[in-house]
């Protein structure tokens, strides 16, 4: 395994654009993990208020509620990561090196592992700089303290990384499909902003759907299970109850798509030629 | 060891097109062995297929008696048609992967690129290469783990031709080593200068296999030519090896018996007191043998 991610390592460590992708991802977390007061404080000066309430009291950062608002906003930055490992796999398809490193002396097998351990990094990297942020901004801002909140709730950091490497191994799959990169990053940018989430709303909300199955069915789309992890949990500030765990049904619907990614991974790497 | 590489029956379509059909192989250690055939006659697909890059419909090969196929590989340099490479990595950095892969030592990575005449450029990202240089760091990609098989497709294609009287040089170098080399090629010229053996494919069916020397015949024609050459033909008409003389204006063609070459007629002519000024022995080109093959498959 550790022979599989360096393979990857000395693909992408001098390569400029992972840095400028990875750069770029971990400056979108901060800003979504710090912003907050900055926002509320701006909501403030706008004058905006909630039935009398001050914004800038808004409980956001306090633990543990802080690692659910933090993961799900995380969660939209995801892309990012997608993106990086879009672009490692067509690099390897483009420039023939998939090929050529087969030829050289690695089983298919260890090109699958040597992308799914560059994916499993990423995930523990973003996990990482999550739960930072969350504990330094906690740290400040948070009106309660104490171990026992502070630790509380850690599942949803697990959610996260677990979100982010399924995520990942769809955008894997979709560039040994697709296999132009532009391409795919498009494809998966709308796929996961618009594409499923608006028939996903629709099927939800409208009068017409709403009393079928269909708000049943939609729960096993793949961005829609993923998204069923970690669900919004601002609804809890204006007194709505919310989903403040994570759903078991949603785990394992994901974990089905996740198997399914990869078989289909193998399927393609063992079956296509490469010339 | 008794073969290096084993091919049996392996058969590969791509859709209606048969591109490989039934073909097998056999390489011994130390052997050139060449395969030769037109454009679209499977050469490339048959190397894909030993190296696990294209999936064969049918049929077995067999590595160094049965090795798992990704230890072979390893064991094996290889060139193909286009150097791959990644653009954004010096040419270090894209040795260091191949070092990597192959679990090879990385202290050979400066000698290889001395080696192939790239170690001043070796700290330059491998998209500001000319065709040959890239060429060339395949050619050390190769070499890096000092591999005693080597499998060459098309190896001089693209470049120049002081590039391709090197590559030509090195196959020789290699292959007076002990190494074995499979090279798929269509430049019969090539192959006649570096094969020991070779096979010729026609629309992925194997149509001939054998030894270059014995596919080109009995060396038994040689052209001789002295000061005095009423008296040289008149002194050959009486020598026992001599089969045929012919004339061909100012030297003459003697098709010699069985047995017989041109040593023996300068030996012959010497002690009868004549001097040849030209004594020079007639090959069959491996370009008449090939297309007289492909003909006879039409």
């Amino acid at each position: 395994m550790i022979r599989a991610l360096k393979l990857e390592w000395l693909k992408i460590k001098n390569y400029r654009v992972f840095w400028i992708l990875i750069s770029m991802y971990l400056l979108a977390l901060l800003i979504i993990a710090s912003g907050g007061a900055l926002f509320l404080q701006w909501l403030k000066s706008e004058g905006a208020d909630f039935n009398g309430i001050d914004p800038t009291i808004l409980p956001i950062f306090d633990f543990p509620d802080i690692w659910q608002n933090i993961t799900y906003l995380g969660s939209f930055a995801k892309v990012f990561v997608a993106f990086i490992v879009i672009i490692s796999v067509n690099n390897d398809l483009t420039y023939n090196t998939l090929r050529q490193n087969i030829i050289d002396g690695i089983s298919k097998k260890e090109y699958l592992a040597s992308k799914m351990m560059m994916i499993i990094v990423l995930a523990a990297i973003s996990t990482l700089f999550v739960f930072l942020s969350g504990l330094i901004n906690g740290l400040f801002y948070s009106h309660v303290l104490g171990v026992d909140v502070i630790f509380d709730k850690m599942q949803f950091l697990f959610a996260y990384f677990y979100e982010i490497i399924v995520y990942c191994t769809l955008a894997f799959l979709l560039s040994l499909i697709i296999k132009k990169s532009g391409f795919v990053i498009v494809a998966l940018f709308l796929y996961t902003f618009m594409f499923e989430p608006i028939p996903v709303a629709i099927f939800e909300n409208a009068p017409y759907f709403k009393d079928g199955i269909m708000p049943q069915v939609v729960q096993f789309f793949p961005i829609k299970a993923l998204n069923n992890l970690i669900t919004v949990p601002f609804g809890r500030y204006v007194f709505r109850e919310i989903q403040d765990y994570i759903s078991i049904k949603s785990f394992v619907i994901s974990l089905g798509w996740f198997v399914f990614y990869l078989g289909s991974i193998s399927f393609i790497l063992n079956k296509r030629d490469l010339k | 060891m008794k073969n290096t590489l084993k091919i049996d029956k392996l058969s590969k379509s791509f859709g209606k097109i048969k591109a490989v059909q039934n073909l097998d192989l056999e390489v011994i250690p130390g052997q050139v062995y060449g395969i030769l055939g037109p454009n679209g006659s499977g050469k490339t697909t048959t190397l894909g297929m030993i190296l696990d890059v294209v999936s064969p419909d049918s049929g077995n090969f067999q590595w160094f008696e049965g090795m798992p196929n990704i230890e072979a590989r390893k064991q094996i340099g290889s060139i193909l048609e286009t150097p791959c490479f990644l653009p954004y990595l010096t040419a270090v950095k894209n040795l260091e992967i191949v070092a990597h892969i192959k679990k090879s030592n990385k202290d050979r990575i400066e000698d290889v690129l001395k080696q192939v005449g790239l170690y001043e450029r070796r700290n330059d990202k491998f998209k500001t290469y000319s065709l040959g240089m890239k060429q060339r760091l395949s050619i050390g990609a190769a070499l890096l783990s000092d591999p005693p098989v080597l499998i060459l497709d098309e190896p001089t294609n693209g470049l120049d031709p002081q590039g391709i009287a090197e590559v030509r040089q090195l196959i020789v170098d290699i292959a007076s080593q002990g190494k074995t080399i499979l090279i798929a090629s269509h430049l019969l010229d090539e192959v006649q200068k570096v094969c020991t053996h070779f096979c010729v494919l026609k629309q992925g069916v194997k149509i001939h296999e054998g030894a270059v020397s014995d596919t080109l015949g009995e060396i038994n024609k040689v052209e001789v030519k002295s000061e005095n050459n009423v008296a040289l033909i008149k002194l050959l008409e009486k020598f026992e090896g001599t089969e045929k003389i012919e004339n061909g204006g100012s030297s003459f063609n003697i098709t010699l018996k069985a047995g017989f070459n041109a040593k023996h007629i300068n030996e012959y002519c010497f002690s009868n007191g004549i001097i040849l000024q030209k004594l020079n022995t007639h090959t069959n080109s491996l370009e008449k043998e090939f297309l007289k093959i492909l003909k006879d498959h039409d």
